[in-house]
């Protein structure tokens, strides 16, 4: 069964964005990371840091993480967030590297009973267990990954690779991207008879070991440090780096999405970094705390009266075309870049969140 | 003769890889169906369990596991139906019940929560209880306030049609139950047990006593948004609870229409 057959029947509304103009230099940066510009970037450019985040982010920046592994729980995770484009997008990369279709759909099925090794079974089982966060995933499950054969770091990587994908997932998914070309690509002839020398381009290679970035500072930096060692340190340093520095929404407002994703997954870490950083910005402890526990407040401007309740629904849903209603409601009358931003947000605020297991003690 | 026999020999081996080809191919149909379909199984069962249990029922089977979670039980009832069914043809008694729980199921469901079983014209709904909600709650009590706007309205349809006008008392009540799979090997469900399901049927029979139509505890109370409007009820002792029980009349909420 080919991959527009089995996404044809995934629930999915149509697009939030028309795609825009993409600036050059910022296109040369995509290329540069993927070998191409993927079609979404289009419709993200309106938030730079969005664009640059994502591309870096979904890459697999890890050193450590045997190869292989992070495909296949690209696809698990967006298959558990049922988010047709990645889904779609990530089944045409696994058949471009070369996986059967067989094996793909019985991957699909249950991964339980695909022909898979101890260590992959349990990596996947974790990068899902990342994706729900509910329950968080404990320590001892980072230990049972230990016991089939991971090192610490490459925990840690795997745990940024299900993060990263729950961050392209929840980008996707909010703004509704269109199918990705590459999933009508896949079939054709002439991909077909240079799908190895494609493969051999597009398969991720292994990076060097990189220190912590300097400086490590401000929001999440230990988080960022639990990934000490791996070059994913450095993308998501930078990452959260743009998305705070952007000038589109205040950074007011970004806090407050942030704690509210860290109320809804149990993030107490993230939340209490987010009162404090939002002391700064003149909301006071009692003020956060309403604002937490009713998601409204007088002192919410109109835009965050819309945003900070919508936070928590992008955590975890059944139905991909309520969400995706839900998200058209809130963007009226937004401009394009607040949209973009506002997503890419959220994506981030869901990654960070779940990442920041890596520092729970139990 | 030789070349005619490896020709028959290598046409008859086409034909069978072909044929070949074309069974596993129906087989690779027939399979694919069968994996949409258990995928929507899985999918539609998540509305019924924690998606980590159905996970474990298809991974190891229906097995004894329970879990202490502390969730926001609504329990609601219907006052004085059973009179009021005395009255009716079964036909029409099963038609507006249905309607009922059709449209109280739905206030439910959009507020995030999950009705877990009907019991004769009374409804046990969950908040918290399939995904961890830290606004489970807030989202019990706007549910609440829903079923009222709702039953308002269904009362009015059913005046249109010359049909008698329903009654509903709600009860909430916040705190720990056992959730897991309950159950004979025949019968299995995706359940809680415990006191707070208890008191919150306790408090939903004490609206009869107070007269009004939505009456939350103060364990409930104390979690809830400060814009709902309540009225504290006096104490009144119930069974299987030593103190008299206070309770909170749920008036509305100051904070808008929509709920978060």
């Amino acid at each position: 069964m080919t991959a527009p057959a089995v996404t044809a029947e995934m629930e999915w509304e149509e697009t939030l964005l028309p795609a825009g103009s993409v600036p050059a230099e910022l296109e040369a940066e995509v290329r540069r990371q993927f070998g191409a510009v993927p079609s979404w970037v289009a419709r993200v450019a309106p938030a730079p840091w969005v664009v640059r985040a994502w591309a870096t982010m979904v890459t697999q920046p890890v050193a450590h993480l045997p190869p292989g592994i992070g495909d296949l729980a690209a696809l698990v995770v967006s298959q558990d967030n049922s988010c047709r484009y990645c889904f779609g997008a990530q089944r045409a990369v696994l058949r471009m590297l070369g996986y059967r279709e067989a094996y793909i759909a019985r991957l699909e099925r249950d991964f339980h009973v695909a022909e898979l090794s101890d260590a992959e079974r349990a990596a996947l089982d974790f990068a899902r267990r990342m994706s729900r966060a509910d329950p968080r995933p404990a320590r001892a499950e980072r230990e049972r990954l230990a016991q089939v054969g991971f090192t610490a770091p490459a925990v840690a990587e795997l745990a940024f690779v299900a993060a990263a994908i729950v961050f392209a997932n929840r980008a996707a998914t909010l703004l509704a991207l269109p199918p990705d070309p590459l999933e009508q690509m896949v079939d054709r002839p002439l991909v077909r008879l240079l799908r190895p020398v494609i493969a051999r381009r597009m398969r991720s290679k292994p990076r060097r070991p990189e220190p912590l970035p300097e400086p490590n500072e401000g929001p999440f930096a230990s988080v960022v440090a639990a990934l000490e060692g791996s070059p994913a340190a450095g993308v998501l340093r930078r990452a959260i780096d743009g998305a705070l520095a952007s000038p589109v929404l205040p950074r007011r407002t970004k806090m407050l999405l942030f704690a509210v994703v860290a109320r809804a997954l149990g993030c107490t870490r993230t939340e209490s970094e987010m009162r404090a950083a939002l002391a700064l910005e003149s909301l006071g402890t009692a003020d956060v705390e309403g604002i937490l526990a009713t998601l409204a407040s007088s002192r919410l401007d109109a835009r965050e009266t819309r945003l900070v309740p919508f936070a928590r629904e992008t955590v975890r849903y059944h139905r991909i075309a309520a969400v995706q209603r839900r998200m058209r409601e809130v963007a009226r009358g937004l401009e394009p870049a607040e949209i973009v931003e506002t997503v890419g947000l959220l994506a981030l605020a869901n990654a960070v969140c779940r990442l920041s297991v890596l520092l729970d003690a139990a | 003769m030789a070349w005619a026999a490896v020709v028959a020999l290598l046409a008859a081996l086409g034909v069978h890889a072909w044929r070949t080809r074309r069974t596993v191919g129906a087989l690779e149909r027939r399979l694919a169906t069968a994996r949409r379909e258990l995928e929507a199984l899985q999918q539609a069962f998540e509305r019924f369990a924690p998606a980590e249990v159905v996970e474990h029922v298809i991974a190891e089977g229906v097995s004894a596991r329970s879990e202490k979670k502390e969730i926001t039980v609504l329990f609601a009832d219907l006052q004085g139906f059973t009179e009021l069914g005395e009255g009716l043809a079964p036909a029409d008694l099963v038609t507006i019940l249905n309607g009922y729980f059709e449209r109280m199921s739905r206030a439910i469901v959009e507020h995030r929560g999950y009705v877990s079983k009907f019991l004769g014209d009374g409804i046990l709904a969950l908040f918290g209880a399939l995904d961890a909600n830290p606004w489970q709650t807030n989202d019990a009590i706007h549910a609440a306030l829903a079923m009222r706007r709702t039953l308002a309205d269904y009362n009015e349809t059913l005046a249109a049609a010359g049909r008698p006008a329903l009654a509903m008392g709600v009860g909430v009540h916040r705190g720990p139950v056992v959730a897991g799979l309950i159950g004979s090997e025949g019968l299995m469900e995706y359940d809680v047990i415990g006191r707070t399901v208890n008191v919150a049927s306790r408090v939903e029979r004490l609206t009869r006593t107070h007269g009004v139509d939505i009456l939350v505890t103060e364990a409930t109370r104390a979690a809830l948004d400060g814009r709902f409007r309540l009225r504290p009820m006096p104490p009144v002792a119930v069974k299987g609870i030593a103190d008299a029980l206070p309770t909170f009349a749920v008036e509305g909420f100051d904070g808008g229409a929509t709920a978060p």
